[in-house]
């Protein structure tokens, strides 16, 4: 037995997960060190794309990119916002410390339009991070974006639905969102290049509303409840 | 003083003809499109020439190309003409319809010698496929006469200018017909035998009219020439003969016009930002496009893109039957900045300008745009988007912190469906807007719903509940 193994071994046709080595490629920290540790120590891949993957606004999912928004805006790189689903708010933004020059927001009509583009500001120097919210999104289209993504060397983040998560895709990056106690943020793995998936994190998001001081959160006797009783 | 004339045979042939990618026969006819006036080396190669009718023309090449003379466009394609010369020449003055006269006596100096003077000026022609007689004289009227006999020689010597003026026949000479034949019957034939007689005489026998042109020819009597002046803007034209049907047809023309825009931007050391582009069709109005770059640009190349761009995006309402480019704002060019001496830092403004141009040329210039907040306590109005500029100043952090607001405002306030599971901050009232008629009074929470969404949500005057945004 051990003899067929040792051929086996000479041959290399095995392939062996001890001698694996550890790749480094170009990323951007997440500005949550929780996060950061289930990456890898690493963060958000550049020149690759990454997958958010959630179903409903307000769980913290921009506030998760904020850190790296600040950082990539004031160091006079562009952010760009392709077809948002609200308002992104400037006061709030401007609050954040994000460089408001740096944001541009674009609205396409179409699909063919919303990947031109999105390739045309992922192939450019001068893009630090796209967000994109895409409609409907074919394997050959993204696959088509991780090759632009691939020839610029900038953060790209695909906020897509959760029922996406079936689907397979060749983003670098899939992460899985979903609201969690105490307005934190739960993160799941879903695929990371060069290293197994299933890692879980959970990142503390109560900040987003001056919450995080309060031990427990203080309730406010809303009128609501007047109303209701 | 020497003046150099321009006389151009048939300007526009040329004009039409450097517009055109395959050279087919072409000819000019007269207004009442009865005769040929003009015709180009390939139609004169199968028998048509200048004064036959047109019906023998089009029975001799039955796939003539013909263009009506037309005096506006010619005195316009004119017009062009002295704005490329004007870069080699200070005084030039327009001989309407054919021809051009510079002062170049004092270029001899600049230029190193009035051969060098000639070359250059060959050499424009050149290059914009233009064919013109050139001529030197002491005098205008001299140079004029010279050119337009097609005997223009590279030289400044007065006596052999007056031995070539002297050959002249009084046809040739340009007087009317009435002094003409008065000339002959007395028994002169050439310009020398007019030169000859004495200027009482002349006047006396003749006309003072008369005597004055041939005092004017031979530099005895001032001829003062008004300077023209180029205009500050950029003009070009393009006529064809077979309208184009196809936009990829225009981009031929475009190339050579654009080429001359960015001689000229370099010329005034100037840069621009928006060229208006209209195309011309036979039964509709023109169609105008804009083309703006997001920053000063002069490249012929990253206009020729936009264009294109456009192009794409909008194919052609009808078939074209002429264009014209022009540009009325030009910019002050900045020096590159942000590059050092070895070149090791890059400047991004330009490939920022480039990426922001690209995308307003196709997805339009108001699908991009730049987010700024305003002094208003009304949420929907604290924020204003904007076309996206370039903006080179810093935002100061203002001195008194924003309050806490979400990073989504939704597009508009949507009612509220669920009771909140949680209530944490809250009310923060903000009432205004009595001041426009856009009154808000409202009470403002932040709450947490069952799906785990964390949302600004207010109770307005009604007791209605809405949301406005999440916290994202």
């Amino acid at each position: 037995m051990s003899e067929i193994l040792n051929t086996l071994m000479q041959d290399a046709r095995v392939w062996q997960g001890q001698h694996h080595t550890r790749t480094s490629r170009p990323t951007e920290s997440t500005g949550y060190q929780v996060l950061d540790n289930q990456l890898g120590g690493a963060g958000w891949p550049r020149g690759a794309l990454s997958e958010c993957l959630l179903d409903e606004p307000g769980i913290g999912e921009l506030h998760l990119l904020l850190p790296l928004m600040q950082r990539l805006s004031q160091a006079e790189k562009t952010v760009f916002w392709l077809n948002p689903p609200h308002i992104p708010y400037a006061p709030a933004l401007a609050r954040e410390g994000v460089n408001l020059d740096q944001v541009i927001l674009i609205n396409t009509e179409d699909d063919g339009d919303f990947l031109w583009t999105l390739e045309n500001c992922l192939r450019s120097p001068v893009t630090g991070l796209v967000m994109a919210w895409p409609g409907k999104l074919a394997t050959r289209d993204i696959r088509r974006l991780q090759l632009a993504a691939e020839a610029g060397s900038n953060v790209c983040v695909l906020f897509r639905e959760r029922r996406h998560a079936e689907q397979n895709s060749p983003a670098a990056l899939r992460l899985d969102l979903t609201a969690g106690s105490q307005q934190a943020l739960k993160v799941n793995v879903l695929k990371r290049r060069g290293s197994w998936p299933g890692q879980y994190c959970s990142v503390a998001m109560g900040h987003r509303a001056d919450l995080a001081f309060r031990e427990a959160p203080r309730v406010v006797q809303g009128p609501w409840a007047d109303k209701a009783g | 003083m020497l003046w150099l004339y321009l006389h151009f045979p048939h300007l526009l042939l040329d004009h039409i003809r450097r517009s055109h990618e395959n050279q087919s026969a072409l000819a000019v006819v007269e207004g009442s499109g009865q005769k040929v006036i003009q015709a180009c080396p390939e139609a004169c190669a199968q028998g048509v020439h200048a004064g036959m009718r047109l019906k023998t023309a089009i029975s001799l090449v039955p796939e003539l190309g013909m263009v009506r003379a037309d005096h506006q466009q010619e005195a316009r394609i004119l017009e062009s003409q002295a704005c490329w010369l004007y870069r080699y020449a200070a005084h030039i003055v327009l001989v309407p319809p054919d021809g051009l006269l510079a002062e170049v006596g004092s270029l001899q100096r600049l230029y190193g010698g009035l051969a060098a003077v000639w070359q250059t000026v060959e050499q424009g022609l050149e290059e914009r496929q233009l064919n013109a007689w050139i001529a030197i004289g002491h005098t205008p009227l001299s140079a004029r006469l010279i050119a337009r006999t097609g005997k223009g020689e590279c030289t400044a010597d007065k006596g052999h200018i007056l031995r070539t003026l002297g050959q002249m026949s009084l046809l040739a000479a340009e007087f009317d017909d009435k002094t003409c034949t008065r000339l002959q019957r007395i028994g002169l034939n050439t310009l020398d035998d007019v030169f000859s007689l004495p200027a009482g005489e002349l006047a006396r026998r003749l006309s003072p009219e008369t005597l004055a042109y041939v005092q004017k020819i031979q530099g005895n009597r001032a001829d003062p020439q008004t300077p023209w002046q180029p205009p500050h803007t950029f003009r070009q034209q393009a006529d064809f003969v077979q309208e184009i049907e196809q936009s990829q047809g225009l981009l031929f023309p475009l190339q050579r016009i654009l080429s001359e825009l960015e001689e000229d931007l370099c010329w005034r050391q100037q840069d621009t930002d928006s060229l208006l582009l209209v195309l011309r069709h036979r039964h509709q109005e023109p169609t105008r496009i804009r083309v703006r770059t997001s920053g000063p640009e002069h490249r012929a190349e990253a206009f020729l893109n936009l264009i294109r761009l456009r192009f794409e995006q909008h194919p052609l309402r009808a078939p074209v039957i002429s264009l014209v480019l022009s540009v009325k704002r030009f910019l002050g060019r900045e020096a590159a900045s942000g590059q050092d001496l070895l070149g090791e830092t890059q400047d991004l403004s330009e490939a920022w300008h480039t990426l922001i141009s690209r995308l307003q040329a196709r997805l339009g210039e108001h699908s991009l745009r730049q987010l700024s907040p305003q002094a208003d306590h009304r949420p929907e109005r604290a924020w204003s988007a904007s076309e996206v500029q370039r903006k080179k100043h810093i935002c100061l952090s203002s001195p008194n912190p924003l309050p806490r607001r979400p990073l989504w405002l939704l597009k508009g306030p949507q009612p509220l469906a669920e009771a909140p599971t949680m209530w944490f901050s809250g009310p923060e009232r903000i009432s205004g807007g009595w001041w426009d008629g856009q009154r808000v009074h409202r009470d403002y929470y932040i709450a947490e719903l069952s799906t785990g969404q964390l949302a600004w949500v207010f109770r307005d005057v009604r007791d209605g509940w809405f949301v406005h945004g999440w916290f994202g």
